[in-house]
């Protein structure tokens, strides 16, 4: 597998850390799970193929044993507020120092510094102070985050994964370990990149939820059938569209989609400069 | 950089595979886009560190190009349906016998295999098989589909940076490349892999939408202030709600249970009632600095001029005077070094990647004037 041989020792925490480190599990790697002297159950649910070690951090002698297991660790995956793992003397100069090939991840809501770093949140919160929540929503309602699933598992545990990789990669040039800042706000802003390229652009000239693809557009949303199910629609190019159209039997909506929604917002999701031109650019793409 | 020295090749698509690419240029690697000639601009707006290639895949000798670029690179990166490439006589059997070290990375929607895989579909399609969308959404609405984050970028893009990560990390120790199959569908699916894990527990016992994550509980939400903006709230833990209530001038012991659902609803108007008594401001004068959980839900202009983003400069601006967000995430002895520069113009490198490669001075004219490729060294404006 092609994680094989590596040590991961993974700090307890709720959800972004554990899916990190069940994710680095998957691949190969041996994950020690660090969890509390008297704590019932994995709250997490992400255990899978690791082992639980049960520790308790805060006396001196369990930080001890924390670290000669890093000593002899490739990756030491910790969730805590900025401050604490050095607090408890288990900080990243300490443990590389004993250790230089020890790659140190911190994976937090807010990160390693700045006025939030030291506060409490969840998912949401980040979402909300990486700007990307105020994006998601329909008209007419408040911003909505769609479960936990940006923030905790997408910019948090899985760039946090990306992070590791990253640094076991290149210490197979160097030799050296690195220290990861891996954190929630900004993992999940670097995700959605692309709303902050597209900004100025007509994909989001509308109001929230009034764009192509926020629910503005009926060709590109969820409908409730017959049996209170649903199907999810999702035809933007107009060859497609069309399909759709034919499917639902109403072959007069076709006039519809001009007006539907704004032609240029369409024409810069596609390339296509003018309405009249055929989109056979992207016909290698849809063959 | 940590990427310093890999060779990318980019087959231009949508969203998904310029992401996936542009996050491995800013770690460093060199990446190449080949787009089709004709094209006008970059439709992805993800170009950021790459240069761009023009050529025509569909002739034969536009194909035999790309098998003399993937001969030398390490990663090729291609967006197509399943079978694509195979018909382009570029598919891995032959790539992989001329380079057994590259890493052939198939970014799809539905993958590689499978009744659906050659099909047409977008994120929200992608995002209903996966069946995470069916947990997505507000008490009697249909789901929804938070904009093409999380399976174009998350589940897409991001899980095959990682694939990618994987592979190259690997071959440090077989020397020789894979195949990855990173789809969509999938990607979403283990992404989320949290919600098969807690199907059965309380987590998700109500409804959809009724719920503590997907929008039930009046203490994980958005709320409207003042100024019609909003405050996000996420004070799950006894202690931080206690600071909530505080910080919203109620009293809990004049307040149901915290964990009384039935009691949610209630709760849920009269938090909005009180919240929309102030401004957004007003809300982050009291909250900021505490254990509430209250954040103000930035707008994309306002984050940049946040104190904890502008002291953390997690915005970086280019040449162009554009923000967008620093990579994540922040690496400290060889962190990404995102490009300053524009993205590249469609074709605009054309030239000089084929000399880089090996081309010569008169196949790349024979190339040119037979369309092959597409050369934009100087562009007008478009």
């Amino acid at each position: 597998m092609a994680l094989q041989g590596i040590l991961v020792v993974e700090l307890a925490g709720l959800a972004p850390g554990p899916f990190c480190a069940m994710v680095l599990a998957d691949f190969g790697a041996r994950v020690v799970r660090v969890e509390r002297p008297g704590s019932h159950y994995d709250v997490s649910r992400l255990g899978r193929g690791k082992r639980s070690l049960a520790l308790d951090l805060k006396q001196p002698r369990g930080a001890a044993v924390l670290r000669r297991l890093c000593a002899r660790s490739d990756v030491l995956l910790e969730p805590f507020r900025s401050g604490v793992m050095e607090k408890l003397q288990l900080g990243p100069e300490i443990l590389q120092r004993d250790n230089p090939r020890l790659i140190y991840a911190r994976l937090t809501g807010f990160g390693q510094s700045g006025s939030f770093s030291r506060l409490a949140g969840h998912d949401i919160n980040y979402l909300a102070l990486s700007g990307v929540l105020s994006k998601i929503g329909r008209n007419g309602e408040n911003p909505y985050a769609p479960l936990n699933l940006l923030a905790d598992f997408a910019g948090g545990g899985l760039m946090c994964v990306l992070g590791i990789m990253m640094a076991l990669f290149e210490r197979t040039r160097s030799g050296k370990g690195q220290v990861i800042d891996a954190n929630m706000v900004e993992g999940t802003a670097y995700l959605s990149s692309f709303l902050w390229k597209t900004q100025k652009s007509s994909l989001w000239e509308a109001p929230r939820g009034q764009n192509i693809l926020d629910g503005g557009a009926p060709f590109y949303t969820t409908y409730r059938t017959a049996d209170g199910e649903f199907m999810a629609v999702g035809a933007v190019e107009p060859q497609f569209y069309e399909l759709l159209i034919k499917g639902l039997g109403e072959l007069t909506l076709l006039k519809m989609q001009q007006e539907a929604v704004s032609c240029q917002a369409r024409q810069t999701l596609l390339s296509v400069k003018r309405p009249s031109l055929q989109p056979k650019s992207w016909g290698t793409v849809w063959l | 950089m940590a990427l310093q020295g890999i060779l990318v090749v980019e087959l231009a698509g949508l969203a998904p595979g310029p992401f996936c690419a542009m996050v491995l240029a800013d770690f460093g690697a060199r990446v190449v886009r080949v787009e089709r000639p004709g094209s006008h601009y970059d439709v992805s707006r993800l170009g950021r560190g790459k240069r761009s290639l023009a050529l025509d895949l569909k002739q034969p000798r536009g194909a035999a190009v790309l098998r003399r670029l993937c001969a030398r690179s390490d990663v090729l990166l291609e967006p197509f349906r399943s079978g694509v490439m195979e018909k382009l006589q570029l598919g891995p059997e032959i790539l992989q016998r001329d380079n057994p070290r590259l890493i052939y990375a198939r970014l799809t929607g539905f993958g590689q295999s499978g009744s659906f895989s050659r099909l047409a579909g977008h994120d929200i399609n992608y995002l209903a098989l996966s069946g995470v969308l069916s947990k997505i959404g507000r008490n009697g609405e249909n789901p929804y589909a938070p904009l093409n984050l999380l399976a174009d970028f998350a589940g897409g893009g991001l899980m095959c940076v990682l694939g990618i990560m994987m592979a190259l990390f690997e071959r440090t120790r077989s020397g020789k490349g894979q195949v990855i199959d990173a789809n969509m569908v999938e990607g979403t699916a283990y992404l989320s892999s949290f919600l098969w894990k807690t199907q059965k527990s309380s987590l998700w016992e109500a409804p959809r939408g009724q719920n503590i994550l997907d929008g039930g509980a009046p203490f994980y939400t958005t709320y409207r202030t003042a100024d019609g903006e909003f405050m996000a709230v996420g004070a799950v833990e006894p202690q931080f709600y206690e600071l909530l209530i505080k910080g919203l001038g109620l009293k809990s012991d004049e307040l149901p249970n915290q964990m009384s659902m039935d009691d949610w609803p209630e709760m849920k108007k009269k938090f909005a009632a009180v919240f929309a008594k102030k401004t957004k401001a007003e809300w982050c004068q009291i909250f900021d600095g505490t254990d509430a959980c209250v954040t103000p839900v930035l707008t994309l202009e306002e984050v940049v001029h946040h104190d904890h983003s502008k002291e953390r400069g997690s915005f970086i601006t280019n040449e162009e005077q554009s923000m967008s967000p620093r990579p994540a995430p922040l690496l400290s002895n060889t962190p990404a070094i995102p490009s300053f520069k524009r993205d590249p113009f469609v074709g605009e490198h054309t030239e000089e990647i084929l000399d880089e490669f090996g081309f010569s001075r008169e196949e790349i004219d024979q190339l040119k004037s037979d369309k092959i490729i597409e050369s934009n060294k100087v562009k007008a404006s478009l």
